[in-house]
């Protein structure tokens, strides 16, 4: 990632004094070089086997990538909302909620597989309308209108599922999906690159498009930075907000597809916590919860480290607990670096 | 004779009791500079709201060319041509300085992108215009104060068509950033742009209006033309003459218990727009009121934040003592053991718990006095908050509203007696009547002069030259963070003014 890249692609970012401070330089970047330390470390402390890096091995690269498609397409949508100073805390809940319609359209409602797709992603877009509508209209707390958005959503899968897995089986005809949503479960190019991961990587590249270059980006940033200045300045700040949400929804429920196609079912209560794993991602790669400030590529940084790090953590079998205390540590870190810049840079806490 | 381009008739605006305007006629012609003068709390910047789309008036009219129109938000007023600047806070920090210039009518490159090009080098231009050196690429958060105050004014320039409303934009300007400012709007008057000037520095008002509305308690006071003597300006703001409104200074002063020799706050970091002390001589004897001056960013908020131990994170050198004690004065606890207390300019930000009964707040300060082993003492607290009521006149009389429904001359009150309860043998006071009206100013000097006669020491910063003049002994000027200049109580404004902008007298 050259330097002169980031600058060309993200007008306001890259007016931070990048060359002024160097810690500003580390945090600015600090998912980037968190995710090299990782891997570095993974190449370190791999197993290996005939002396091959199990670390490296295609395979597991193929399943880090993998693994982290579903809460890194979340962690984008989150990147949005959060750069606002909002937060979705429904968005676990909504792929639930997306991975039962998805399997129980195509299944027991015996839709096709593109009116399926279509109304999930219209599905999640309309819930992220509402919370935001009702936020933005009552001036509610984001955090409590989307809390309630979680339950909503985990309530609503509980009663579309009757709380049973709906199983997800191929083949023509009634009952049965059709074979090539099993895709989203396969490798292209190979056998080497997953398709979830490709799905990922696609959503990050079009939400870095529209952060940094759309005047819609441009009023995200705006709102969060200071939303009475954005209001005076004739930024529709209301739209601003609603859309972001839907922006989030419609990420929840993209990952709900791919989650059932991975899978094979529709399941109301997965993607549990995924909001938690989301938010991490999007702060350790440098977006400001203060709102304001942040960066996509930071999020996908910050998804990919953070499934690296399980990842080297379970090569050498070492406990989930432990992993979790990593994780929080490395939480901890980057929220501490972002809050000494802000200090340095006069932004107050 | 032109008719009035803007017009505003029976003005009206209530904020919960407060009634802000109360009957308001004012208008502008076309290429007119109208300058709006009145006190903090006058009501200037309520009208100001009005005719940018802030607010909805209760009641009255607002007429652009003869026609009544009703602005529901900001952007409608723009619509109508009406530019307003706001102070700096209504830029976005985060944003590069471009981006801000832009906001809200981005130019854009085919296919809907940003043209971050276009809108840099246009920004570059714009600024040029007004010959200043500022990078459209760099982050706003990192400007100066006047730097941000600039880009807000050329932002505001690049879309007033018709109308300019400006509040207070000169007050962290240099001398010759405020010539430029003001060539600049001749140039727009001239092309039949009216422009609104809020001010309250009496001495630009000749230089550049046309004519002078002043307005005190929410009511114009007068209208008036820009070479009236300043006396009958000052009858006009503070509604008599100036002297009736200051008590009587003090005979003597006692012992020392302020003494800073040479003293320069270090700081941590190094922080763009907070000017730390540096190498300030200075002292506050007992019974002794002795005041702050400087222009914006000349350091006098940080002098007194950083002697309580709220500012940035830092330490002193040099002497600073105490009561002939050297103290460190590092943390707002060593402060407070030393006997320093603060009142913030921030009243409604960091001074009261809005929320909170008025009496709740007054004990803030004394919670450990007034909880023996840790429980409130119901009696204990009644007998604070009856001192506190004896010693200001709060209205109304009821510690238990919520200390947001007061008026701002009742907030600052109850501010100033939290402190007091607290027994501190130095008050540092920061802009103690900001938004305050009159007759609340009045009491306050008042109180204040009384309580120096106890033997308080008191160390008080302003921006309104008068209210120096008025209540201190001896007034310090401050520039770039520097004690250059210190006058006795009473003195010439003029002489003040010229030693705080660097010129000689």
């Amino acid at each position: 990632m050259s330097e002169q890249k980031i600058s060309a692609a993200s007008g306001p970012v890259a007016a931070a004094p990048v060359h002024r401070d160097p810690l500003a330089l580390v945090v600015r970047f600090q998912s980037l070089i968190g995710l090299v330390v990782v891997a570095i470390g993974g190449i370190i402390f791999s197993p290996r086997r005939h002396g091959e890096i199990l670390f490296l091995n295609p395979d597991n690269i193929a399943n880090i990538v993998r693994a982290v498609s579903e809460t890194g397409i979340i962690a984008i949508g989150m990147t949005f909302v959060i750069i606002t100073a909002g937060i979705d805390l429904s968005v676990g809940a909504v792929l639930g909620l997306s991975s039962v319609v998805t399997a129980s359209m195509m299944i027991s409602g015996g839709f096709g597989l593109i009116p399926t797709i279509l109304a999930v992603l219209v599905m999640g877009i309309v819930f992220g309308v509402i919370q935001g509508t009702i936020s933005s209209r009552f001036r509610l707390e984001p955090f409590i209108v989307t809390l309630a958005g979680l339950q909503a959503a985990r309530g609503l899968a509980l009663v579309v599922s009757g709380n049973q897995y709906i199983n997800i089986s191929y083949g023509d005809g009634p009952g049965l999906a059709p074979p090539v949503f099993a895709v989203l479960g396969e490798r292209l190019f190979d056998n080497t690159v997953p398709v979830a991961t490709i799905v990922f990587i696609v959503f990050a590249a079009i939400a870095t498009i529209v952060l940094n270059t759309t005047r819609f980006g441009r009023y995200v940033f705006a709102v969060g930075g200071n939303e009475r200045a954005a209001r005076i300045s004739g930024v529709p700040v209301s739209m601003v907000k609603i859309s972001v949400y839907a922006i989030t929804g419609f990420a929840a429920a993209l990952a709900g597809i791919v989650h059932a196609g991975q899978f094979n079912f529709g399941s109301a209560n997965d993607g549990m916590g995924y909001e938690l794993t989301a938010i991490a991602a999007v702060v350790i790669g440098g977006t400001s919860l203060f709102g304001g400030a942040g960066s996509m590529v930071g999020t996908v940084a910050g998804t990919i480290m953070l499934g690296a790090l399980a990842n080297i953590l379970q090569l050498n079998n070492i406990t989930p607990a432990m992993q979790l205390l990593a994780t929080a540590a490395i939480i901890v870190l980057a929220a501490v670096l972002q809050s000494l810049v802000r200090r340095r840079e006069g932004l107050g806490r | 004779m032109s008719a009035p381009l803007l017009s505003v008739t029976g003005a009206v605006k209530r904020f919960g009791g407060v009634q802000a305007l109360r009957g308001v006629d004012f208008d502008l012609k076309p290429g007119e500079i109208h300058a709006l003068l009145g006190e903090n709390g006058a009501g200037k910047s309520t009208l100001m709201n009005l005719l940018s789309g802030v607010y909805a008036p209760d009641e009255g009219t607002i007429q652009i060319d003869g026609k009544p129109v009703r602005f529901n938000n900001p952007r409608e007023a723009q619509a109508a041509g009406i530019a307003t600047i706001f102070q700096e806070l209504d830029l976005v920090p985060t944003l590069d300085v471009a981006a801000n210039l832009f906001l809200g009518r981005e130019l854009m490159r085919p296919g809907g992108f940003l043209d971050v090009p276009a809108m840099r080098s246009e920004a570059r231009k714009r600024l040029e215009a007004i010959e200043l050196a500022i990078d459209p690429a760099s982050m706003v958060a990192n400007l100066s104060i006047g730097q941000r105050q600039v880009v807000a004014i050329v932002k505001a320039l690049s879309y007033a068509s018709r109308v300019l409303i400006m509040d207070e934009p000169t007050a962290a300007l240099t001398v010759g950033e405020v010539e430029r400012l003001f060539d600049i709007m001749r140039k727009l008057a001239a092309s039949g742009v009216g422009i609104v000037y809020i001010s309250h520095r009496l001495e630009e008002v000749p230089q550049i209006a046309d004519r002078v509305t002043v307005m005190r308690d929410g009511r114009v006071a007068g209208v008036t033309e820009p070479h009236a003597p300043q006396a009958e300006l000052v009858r006009l703001l503070v509604g008599r003459p100036l002297d009736e409104l200051y008590p009587e200074r003090a005979r003597e002063a006692g012992k020392t218990l302020l003494s800073l020799r040479n003293a320069s706050f270090r700081l941590a970091h190094e922080s763009a727009g907070w000017q730390p002390p540096t190498g300030i001589s200075l002292d506050v004897k007992a019974g002794e009121i002795v005041g702050l001056a400087g222009i914006m960013g000349a350091g006098r908020t940080e002098l007194l934040s950083a002697l309580y131990g709220t500012g940035l994170t830092g330490r002193w050198e040099g002497d600073v003592a105490v009561d002939g004690r050297p103290v460190k004065l590092d943390s707002i606890k060593a402060a407070r053991d030393a006997g320093i207390a603060f009142v913030t300019d921030d009243r409604r930000g960091s001074g009261l718990m809005l929320r909170m009964a008025v009496g709740l707040n007054l004990v803030m300060s004394v919670i450990r006095r007034i909880s023996p082993f840790g429980l409130m003492s119901a009696r204990r607290q009644a007998d604070a908050v009856k001192q506190s009521f004896g010693q200001f006149d709060i209205r109304p009389k009821n510690p238990d509203i919520a200390v947001g429904a007061l008026s701002g001359g009742n907030q600052q009150k109850v501010v100033l007696a939290k402190e007091i309860l607290g027994n501190p043998r130095l008050l540092l006071l920061d802009e103690p009547t900001r938004g305050v009206d009159v007759g609340a100013k009045g009491e306050i000097y008042t109180r204040l002069r009384q309580l120096a006669a106890q033997g308080l020491g008191i160390l008080v910063a302003s921006s309104e030259m008068p209210e120096l003049i008025g209540l201190c002994d001896r007034i310090v000027v401050l520039r770039q963070g520097r004690n250059v200049a210190e006058f006795i109580g009473g003195v010439d404004e003029h002489t003040v003014l010229d030693a705080a902008n660097g010129r000689e007298a």
